[in-house]
């Protein structure tokens, strides 16, 4: 399974936060290849539409998340704008953001691991 | 078009809107129900009526009550670390801080762009209309965000490593809260140059918002967006600087500040809706200048400028950077005087950042003054 992430939007535009975010299933510890199928399946990705909402008149500086999940022969690509009510939408976005891709770079901020990224494989 | 005809009295047909509204709020019976029926079948009306559908569905809903002029009305709501608006109510208008500083900041800050408004441009609230602030905070799981969803503000807490809690910086909640202004007076589309006008227009009104807070002048200001928004970790100063666009960071994480100063420097983009909070460095660079070349408090002068050419009818929503600076520099002109040093500070300022504009009448290199044909308003 492959998932690309991209986050787009905010009040300020960080291009060191605006790269897309790839992940194929295979290369994850099987606790997170697993979270990360129970997260796609409890939001029932499939099955949502393409676009969360037309963009209300007048907003500003909201975030938009464009995910794309390819799983065998299904590929749907879902496109969400703040506020995503959605509590399960709302746990993978924050997966896809935390994920930190093996041997990338790390956070500017400390050594510490950033949290509910990569368990401890045993 | 108007094209019943079974109204009563043919009045009723050319009558405008605004009028036909005051009959069938105020008129008699009869007066009433032709005026409603006016209203009810014409077209056009029906378009306006949409709008008004759009306005009446954006504002919030609170409680309705008419406030005297000037009076602000804050509600503060907390999500929860959900991301369902507007949340739960923590704090009314009036009631005593709650020791929950996303709280308190938020209801602070709503208040001082509010007063700051009222007080220098007589503004009743976003809409001069006493428009209910309203702020969510704990907005999401470590947001690392803040916006304005077109009725409310929302603020994330950060993630406490590159962000702190979004309500920390004032000029933020102010910038947020211009968005509102900005959309009732001009609705400058969020895409491409307009959308650049829209953010600048944004950090301009939110940096005043904290520079007449802090009773500065154009010289003390830091002219920074977002400074104490960025953790200690990170390396960077703000979000942004209009007094030196593309420095305000340069981090691992975060990367380079990407804001040109100047039009050769202009990006062209997808991201960000066309680079709207890239290329806002350029008019934020513009005003900068202006304000500081006027001197004194940078609200009074520039600021009211600004103001005006927002509100002005010339500003269309897809209006770019040229045609708003040659709209700042008239509207400087018809402020202050034709030449007057206000308004060739405003010329002054967007050359320098790559914008012609032209003034009434220019000086040659010799000094001496070579007038044009005036009525024209044609430099040389």
């Amino acid at each position: 399974m492959r998932v690309q992430f991209a986050t787009e939007g905010g009040v300020a535009f960080f291009p060191g936060l605006s790269k897309p975010t790839v992940i194929d299933s295979a290369d994850l510890p099987e606790d997170d290849a697993a979270k990360l199928r129970q997260l796609i399946d409890s939001a029932r990705f499939f099955d949502l539409p393409e676009a969360s909402r037309a963009l209300p008149k007048g907003a500003a500086d909201y975030r938009q998340y464009t995910i794309t999940v390819e799983d065998g022969k299904r590929r749907h690509t879902v496109r969400l704008t703040d506020p995503v009510e959605n509590s399960d939408l709302q746990a993978l976005i924050d997966f896809l953001r935390s994920y930190k891709a093996p041997g990338g770079p790390s956070s500017g901020s400390s050594e510490k691991p950033k949290k509910n990224v990569r368990a401890k494989g045993s | 078009m108007c094209t019943r005809t079974h109204h009563r009295h043919s009045i009723f047909c050319i009558l405008p809107p605004n009028i036909l509204r005051k009959i069938a709020e105020n008129g008699t019976p009869a007066q009433r129900s032709d005026a409603l029926q006016t209203l009810a079948t014409d077209q056009t009306f029906r378009a306006m009526r949409a709008d008004a559908r759009l306005a009446a569905a954006r504002r919030p809903q609170g409680p309705s009550v008419l406030s005297a002029e000037g009076e602000k009305q804050r509600t503060i709501y907390d999500a929860g670390h959900q991301q369902n608006l507007p949340g739960v109510v923590v704090r009314a208008e009036g009631a005593d801080p709650t020791g929950d500083e996303a709280v308190d900041e938020a209801y602070d800050g709503l208040g001082a762009t509010f007063d700051f408004y009222w007080d220098v441009y007589q503004r009743n609230s976003i809409d001069d209309e006493g428009l209910p602030l309203l702020g969510t905070v704990h907005f999401g799981q470590n947001y690392d965000n803040a916006f304005w969803n077109g009725q409310q503000m929302v603020f994330g807490d950060g993630d406490g490593e590159l962000f702190n809690r979004f309500t920390i910086s004032l000029d933020v909640i102010g910038h947020e809260l211009t968005h509102g202004v900005t959309q009732d007076e001009a609705q400058l589309v969020y895409f491409n140059q307009s959308g650049a006008l829209n953010e600048s227009v944004s950090d301009v009104f939110g940096s005043l918002v904290k520079q007449f807070k802090l009773g500065q002048t154009a010289d003390q200001a830091d002219w920074l967006i977002g400074a104490g928004l960025l953790t200690q970790a990170v390396q960077g100063v703000a979000l942004r600087s209009m007094k030196a666009p593309g420095t305000a960071y340069d981090d691992p994480v975060l990367g380079k500040d990407p804001q040109p100063a100047h039009m050769r420097d202009y990006v062209y983009t997808w991201q960000d809706n066309g680079g709207v909070h890239i290329n806002s460095g350029i008019p934020n660079h513009a005003f900068y200048l202006a304000a500081t070349n006027i001197g004194g408090q940078a609200w009074e002068k520039a600021g009211r400028i600004w103001y005006d050419t927002l509100r002005d009818s010339a500003l269309r929503p897809a209006t770019g950077f040229s045609r708003f600076a040659r709209l700042t520099v008239t509207i400087a002109g018809r402020l202050y005087g034709p030449n007057s040093p206000e308004q060739q500070a405003v010329h002054e300022a967007w050359g320098e950042v790559g914008i012609r504009t032209t003034l009434p009448t220019t000086t040659t290199k010799s000094g001496g003054a070579k007038t044009t044909d005036k009525t024209k308003g044609r430099g040389q």
